[in-house]
């Protein structure tokens, strides 16, 4: 890439990229911020912006702790879920045998809404960390099979030929060439199961846990705290980009020796 | 030396191939034209172990072509440039090298990148190179492997015609230099025999319909193509194909 266009894009561009949304936010708050003061809103309803501001620094470090918890069901049940997709798209990728076994179950998967295991899970599993995790993973794992295991058949035939004509065998052939090819779905698919790991935990905080941003959002909803419910849930936003943001850095790290730019 | 002993080829009872025999020496450049469908890539892969024949044997110097692969002595140039996306034309010659398990010598792939007029292109992606450009990093690739036997599909089929005779040129030039047994497809009846020893004339029904003896000097360049020996022998290859398809 030219000096120039790299000067644009992390220079003087970026900022100017920025602030349209920045722009959108802020007109987004001040209509929330006029709405409360026009219609007399009150607070227990719809508490205006620096309310749920004050509560955010009131004590910070509530809520920082439960998004601690929250990130630790995210960021387990997701690597599980990872690990796990990442396992079987292999699987459904190079053994055909094991491709006609399970694809049929995995197209079930996809229709059963996994929220109905959750209360499942509780009774095998009780409300420990455990059972967020495993429905973590659960929600994660099913986005990652399916891109993975298409990423695994992008490499053109001929590079197969190429490889086969000097008896590379099937590994070099999977890391040097299969792989590579697949990183642009595996991260679509990746940012998917981050995603979706959030979603998870937040559920799984509401049906089996005593802690989490989700947990705190359905306490404060119990006791008609809005202004709560809106900070945590603000917190719980803030963590979800920066984890999509991670995916996102990574992407752009395996960028070097892949089919990704 | 390759040896070719009735070789034949079914899919699925279509006959790609059938009762092949053909003998190449060292050294030689050997080219096989015919029209698309008339098994002549099937054969190049039946030579380089990636098409089992259903009938008789292809031999590499006495060996199989699966030794052959083994021993990185088959070195493939394919239609499409099949180079690495990702990688710079330096790590894309050495590639094929690593996969067969040996050493790849950087400064050596340098020095070949140089030889097929790649200079100060060693670092480019191919996305930044011209057709032809990457066509070339695939023939270095090729000779880097240390193959003795090339064994190239049509490798001009996607490029202009001035850039295929530039490329046929500089194939003949690396022939001569390298010393390699060279097996050549094409459907292209002037590069045919522009670049051959001998000609193999494919048929309708996947046999050898005829063996030209090329007579053209040995240093071939751009003027060869005006040649009235050139000339005739094209007309003489042509003949044949028309008779046979007709």
């Amino acid at each position: 890439m030219p000096e120039a266009t790299r000067f644009t894009r992390h220079g003087r561009g970026w900022i100017e990229r920025a602030s349209y949304p920045v722009g959108a936010l802020a007109l987004a708050v001040g209509v929330w911020w006029g709405l409360t003061l026009a219609f007399e809103i009150p607070p227990f309803l719809l508490p205006p912006p620096e309310a749920v501001a004050a509560r955010l620094l009131n004590d910070p470090a509530l809520y920082a702790r439960n998004a601690l918890f929250t990130l630790e069901k995210v960021v387990y049940g997701g690597s599980v879920g990872i690990v796990v997709g990442f396992a079987l798209a292999l699987g459904v990728a190079y053994l055909p045998w094991f491709r006609r076994a399970i694809y049929p179950y995995l197209v079930t998967a996809r229709v059963l809404p996994k929220v109905a295991i959750a209360p499942v899970l509780l009774i095998y599993l009780g409300t420990g960390l455990i059972t967020a995790v495993v429905f973590v993973a659960l929600i994660a794992f099913f986005p990652v099979v399916l891109s993975t295991a298409a990423g695994l058949s992008n490499a053109p035939a001929e590079h197969h030929d190429l490889l086969e004509s000097v008896d590379a065998g099937w590994i070099r052939r999977v890391v040097y060439v299969d792989l590579p090819y697949a990183l642009p779905d595996a991260f679509a698919g990746l940012k998917q199961a981050v995603t979706l790991s959030v979603v998870g935990a937040v559920i799984a905080e509401w049906i089996a846990a005593d802690n989490g941003l989700g947990f705190v959002i359905l306490i404060a909803s119990e006791n008609v705290r809005a202004d709560v419910m809106l900070a945590a849930l603000a917190v719980l936003v803030v963590e979800g980009l920066a984890l999509y943001g991670a995916v996102t850095l990574a992407q752009r790290a395996a960028g070097r020796w892949s089919a990704l730019e | 030396m390759i040896d070719l002993d009735g070789v034949g080829v079914d899919f699925e009872g279509v006959r790609a191939l059938e009762g092949i025999d053909l003998r190449i020496e060292d050294d030689e450049f050997v080219t096989v034209v015919g029209p698309s469908g008339c098994g002549k890539t099937t054969l190049l892969r039946a030579i380089g172990g990636l098409q089992a024949p259903t009938a008789g044997a292809v031999r590499i110097d006495g060996d199989s072509p699966a030794v052959a692969q083994a021993g990185a002595r088959l070195g493939f140039v394919f239609q499409n440039h099949t180079l690495l996306p990702w990688k710079s034309a330096t790590e894309n010659v050495t590639f094929l090298r690593e996969m067969a398990g040996e050493e790849p010598r950087r400064e050596e792939a340098q020095d070949l990148l140089a030889s097929v007029g790649l200079e100060g292109f060693e670092d480019a992606k191919p996305r930044e190179l011209s057709g032809g450009m990457n066509q070339r990093v695939a023939i270095a690739r090729a000779i880097h492997l240390g193959a003795d036997v090339l064994l190239m599909d049509e490798p001009f089929g996607e490029l202009d015609e001035i850039t295929r005779d530039e490329l046929g040129v500089e194939v003949r030039d690396i022939w001569r230099r390298e010393r390699k047994t060279v097996v050549f497809v094409t459907h292209s009846v002037p590069e045919a025999v522009f670049l051959a020893d001998r000609c193999v004339v494919m048929g309708a029904t996947g046999r050898i319909e005829r063996v030209f003896e090329i007579d053209l000097p040995t240093s071939r360049d751009e003027d060869v193509f005006g040649s009235r020996a050139f000339q005739e022998q094209v007309a003489a290859v042509r003949r044949t194909l028309h008779e046979s398809y007709a």
